[in-house]
């Protein structure tokens, strides 16, 4: 890091030379041949070529060039001999007499480090740079102690701390003072906004449990949208995307804090956020009613599974475009089919027929038909297909058959349909397992599965197990893994127990004891859950999740270290 | 094939086998935990067996339901031998460099470390909990007031024992956890009326040697290999720089060592450059010097006649031969500084260091790993611990296990 703003601040020096320096010729070519040299790792050469670039007139480039090269090989105390002959000449150059505190604190020499700074000081009394250069020195070497004190002498010497906000917002977050960081980051962005990557940089680290202060800290009174913006995005970084964008929510529309929104809703896209992305989309649009800003966020709305607020976007982008576009109709399809509004996709998609074509149309047959299963309406989805037969082997007359109890068509035309959804993994390894041609209660299950009644299904799956013996054990498993996953406890423990107690020989019953294990870790009996991971093992030794029972077994209290004293 | 089978049915077999192998070669599923394994047999009073040599250096165990139902909780292979089956094995072991050697008893297992958590791992600690080898925390106040011979064997890890807290003040002097450390140390050597941490230091360094003299077993790694030996020579000179104690280094303190009293090390330099990163020229890599830093390479364990050698063949016992190489603040341990009567275990062709070695002191002995974590070879501060469950077959940890139940082995007089 230390070589790296070394070689900002020569590139720096060599567009443009010391103000206090006739011009002079920077001799490119000298320049080049220490680099290469340098860029080479040569350093003894290097250095041998630096020295010349000085000798020429071109100072501060030679000077960082040293600086650099002493440290690769470790000698940065031999710079100091030549700073000491350049300073007298140029007493007043920061840049000499930043190059002097940088090489005497890497060296050590904390003694000398003071004493040059207090000369340097003592040039001028309301000069700010020497407290900031040295500062900024101390910081960078991780001395955020000694770094306070020289911002602390500077407060006092000049009246203000306010020239010095950068440093001290950097020395207070190194201290862990994540408080006070985040007060003096907020005053730094009142004047200079665009520091907000650098304060969620400097206060990401803070703990979870300073983390309440800095956020009080950062949007205290009037805070700059800067702060704000900052603030959001460490809420998006530290796992709070919902909380970010409560903080920018409740802003003025103005054009920066919709550039802000904008720039959230890029951040929050790429961490898949997407009720957040959506809020932030919705508020953009609101403040500048731009086509493409809805469309956004309605594909947004849709992947945070809200179909309202996508039907609600897709149709203002509609209405304002001049076309109708199949992407934007299918936006809208889909959010219908989602809310199990068949008769209005229906109607939508008849409006759109003119438009997009009888083929087009056509295209959309199996969304208006997944909009009527969504409302348990089987024959109108049928209705919805008229116009498009599906294939025997169709995927969606496999779920129509499957819904309707037919398990012999669904197994047919399932067979080869598309697995990507966890309600097809599912349908498949039941149809897979059972070898029963009809039941009305698994069509039931899974219809009310499809509406999103996971209550409903799971009742019906184990109504099922009676009837369907040869899957009795997964239909369970089914039921139990809908109660798991919406966190009934109470009603998956005595499903999981009875499949791992009654069908003990059932693929399923490893399964069943994991999670019978999981559910006594969580409330709290950890002797019992060990029994089950133990049992899980024992028993089925060539079980694919004896690892993951190997794991959680180790998770629970084990060996511990005992103090001795 | 016969193995995997053999494994996988064990709990179907209907009668018990006398005895159980647990194998030690690439045919083993957790090498690490089948220590865990030996040392809960140990500890319930079983005896056991360490074959040296033998398929990696297995251990064979009576077969015990309890055992079984261990091994198979545990994830660890093994296989059935029956009377004929052990007297082939024991020919094998007779014709060949192998041995077996009776493991007796379960050490009583100590590791230093610091009560406040510090930002680096120790690969010690992880790999007794992981291996499930209980073991008891000591600091500071318990090698200065506590009676050591209570344990058997004792671990070091990354601790300065200069007391100059491996100069991390030029990176880290602020950070709390730096300041906290510094605090905790400079108290604790208040309590027992010494001026400074160095003079802490390098008393408990000397209480550790004297464990070692009167038979205790020490292992280290890291940077307590380095620092505890410049401690020892260094008891009554002036080694810590000005930043840790006020005061400069004894500008003579090469020539005042006295390596008399040290381990393993003699004739080292002291690193007297205050903002240089290392303590000496006795860690051949240098990680934290830029313009020294060496990179790494890989290392091979040699290979020591078990019948004549069982100590050292213990300390080497691996399914692997050449291991990866990983960087500690110290890191290796160069040829030039190494006393005559070293035994070396694992060094890099060809390179002026050594990674692994061992000696004895006293009625005790002693063993350092250079390196910090055998499974991040470039582990730096603030990074999270080694998950071991991701390398159950670890060869670098094994080393380390290796030394966890070698004070186990019943001793037996060298015969060389």
């Amino acid at each position: 890091m230390r070589t790296a703003l070394g070689a900002l601040c020569a590139l720096a020096c060599v567009a443009a030379p010391l103000p206090a320096q006739r011009p002079v010729d920077p001799m490119p070519a000298l320049i080049s041949r220490a680099l290469d040299h340098e860029n080479a790792g040569r350093y003894r050469e290097a250095a041998l070529a630096w020295q010349a670039v000085i000798a020429a007139g071109s100072v501060m480039p030679g000077v960082y060039g040293l600086e650099r090269v002493y440290a690769m090989t470790g000698d940065e105390e031999a710079l100091l001999p030549l700073l000491d002959s350049l300073i007298p000449h140029h007493p007043r150059d920061g840049q000499l007499r930043a190059a002097q505190l940088r090489t005497l604190v890497a060296a050590g020499r904390n003694e000398d480090a003071d004493a040059a700074f207090r000369t340097w000081r003592s040039l001028r009394d309301d000069d700010p740079a020497p407290y900031r250069d040295y500062a900024r020195v101390l910081l960078f070497h991780n001395r955020a102690a000694a770094a306070d004190s020289v911002l602390g002498e500077a407060t006092s010497r000049l009246g203000s701390s306010r020239a010095f906000l950068l440093e001290a917002a950097q020395m207070r977050a190194a201290l862990g003072r994540w408080p006070e960081a985040a007060e003096a980051w907020r005053e730094m962005m009142r004047e200079q906004p665009y520091y907000e990557s650098a304060a969620v940089f400097s206060l990401g680290p803070a703990p979870a449990d300073a983390r309440d202060r800095v956020r009080t800290e950062l949007v205290a009174g009037d805070a700059p949208i800067g702060a704000r913006q900052a603030l959001a995005f460490l809420e998006l970084g530290w796992g709070q995307p919902r909380a970010a964008w409560r903080v920018l929510a409740g802003l003025p529309p103005t054009d920066t804090t919709v550039a802000v929104w904008r720039a959230f809703a890029d951040e929050a896209e790429q961490q898949q956020a997407w009720p957040s992305v959506r809020d932030a989309l919705v508020a953009v649009h609101a403040a500048r009613r731009q086509p493409a800003v809805a469309e956004r966020g309605a594909m947004a709305a849709l992947r945070a599974n809200d179909p309202a607020t996508a039907l609600t976007l897709a149709r203002v982008a509609r209405r304002s475009g001049e076309d109708v576009r199949a992407e934007l109709l299918g936006i809208e399809l889909d959010a219908l089919a989602r809310m199990g509004q068949g008769a209005e996709a229906e109607r939508v998609l008849a409006n759109a027929e003119s438009a997009i074509g009888a083929n087009g149309t056509r295209g959309f047959a199996r969304t208006i038909a997944w909009a009527w299963i969504r409302a348990g309406n089987v024959e109108k989805a049928r209705a919805a297909l008229a116009d498009a037969p599906l294939d025997a082997d169709d995927a969606v007359a496999g779920w129509l058959a499957l819904y309707e109890g037919d398990l012999a068509t669904a197994r047919r035309a399932l067979r080869f349909g598309e697995t990507n959804s966890s309600d097809a993994v599912q349908a498949l390894a039941l149809l897979t397992r059972t070898r029963a041609e009809r039941s009305v209660e698994i069509g039931n299950a899974f219809l009310a599965l499809a509406a999103g009644d996971s209550v409903a299904a799971s009742d019906r799956f184990v109504r099922a197990a009676s009837s369907v013996e040869d899957a009795a054990s997964l239909l369970l498993t089914m039921a139990a893994r809908l109660e798991t996953a919406r966190g009934a406890d109470a009603r998956a423990l005595p499903l999981w127990t009875r499949v791992a107690e009654s069908y003990a020989t059932a693929p399923e019953a490893p399964e069943a004891r994991l999670e019978w294990a999981r559910a006594l870790r969580r409330g709290g009996d950890l002797r019992g859950a060990r029994g089950q991971l133990e049992h899980l093992i024992l028993t089925y030794p060539t079980s694919a999740l004896v690892p993951q029972a190997r794991r959680e077994l180790d998770a629970l209290p084990a060996v511990r270290a005992e103090s001795s004293s | 094939m016969i193995r995997a089978l053999c494994c996988t049915f064990l709990l179907a077999l209907p009668l018990r086998a006398q005895h159980l192998l647990v194998p030690m070669d690439d045919a083993q599923a957790n090498h690490l935990k089948s220590y865990g394994i030996a040392f809960g047999a140990l500890t319930d009073g079983v005896r056991s067996e360490w074959l040296l040599n033998y398929r990696g250096g297995s251990f064979l165990l009576p077969d015990l339901p309890g055992l079984r139902r261990a091994a198979l909780l545990a994830g660890v292979s093994v296989e059935p031998v029956d009377e004929a089956g052990l007297g082939a094995i024991r020919r094998e072991i007779a014709d060949g460099n192998m041995d077996a050697v009776p493991l007796d008893k379960a050490p009583r297992i100590a590791v230093y470390t610091p009560p406040q958590s510090m930002p680096w791992d120790d690969a010690v600690t992880l790999a007794l909990t992981y291996a499930g080898i209980p073991y008891t925390a000591i600091w500071d106040d318990d090698v200065l007031a506590t009676d050591l011979s209570q344990f058997d064997w004792i671990h070091l890890h990354h601790e300065d024992f200069t007391g100059q807290q491996h100069k991390l003040f030029l990176g880290f002097r602020d950070a709390p956890w730096f300041v906290q450390a510094r605090e905790r140390d400079l108290g604790t050597a208040r309590r027992h009326g010494l001026p400074d941490i160095p003079t802490l230091k390098k008393t408990v360094a000397d209480r550790l040697r004297g464990f070692v003299e009167r038979g205790g077993f020490l292992f280290a790694m890291c940077g307590a290999t380095e620092t505890i030996e410049l401690a020892i020579a260094g008891k009554d000179v002036d080694i810590a720089g000005p930043a840790t104690d006020g005061t400069p280094m004894d500008p003579d303190g090469d020539s005042r060592l006295a390596w008399a009293r040290s381990f393993a090390i003699e004739g080292a330099r002291l690193e007297f450059g205050g903002s240089v990163n290392a303590m000496s020229d006795i860690d051949g890599h240098q990680v934290n010097v830029p313009s020294r830093r060496q990179p790494l390479g890989t290392f091979t364990l040699f290979g020591f006649s078990a019948k004549f050698d069982p100590v050292a063949t213990m300390l080497v016992q691996n399914h692997r031969a050449v291991l990866r190489d990983f960087y500690g603040v110290t890191t290796s341990f160069t040829r030039r500084t190494l006393k005559p009567g070293v035994t070396v275990l694992a060094h890099e062709e060809g390179a002026p260091w050594v990674k692994y070695i061992h000696g004895s002191l006293g009625r005790g002995s002693f063993t350092f790993l250079g390196g910090h974590d055998p499974e991040d070879p470039q582990h730096s501060i603030g990074a999270p611990p080694t998950d071991l469950a991701l390398f159950p077959n670890s060869p670098g940890y094994r080393l380390i296990l290796n030394n966890v139940l070698f004070p186990a082995a019943r001793k037996r007089p060298l015969k060389t």
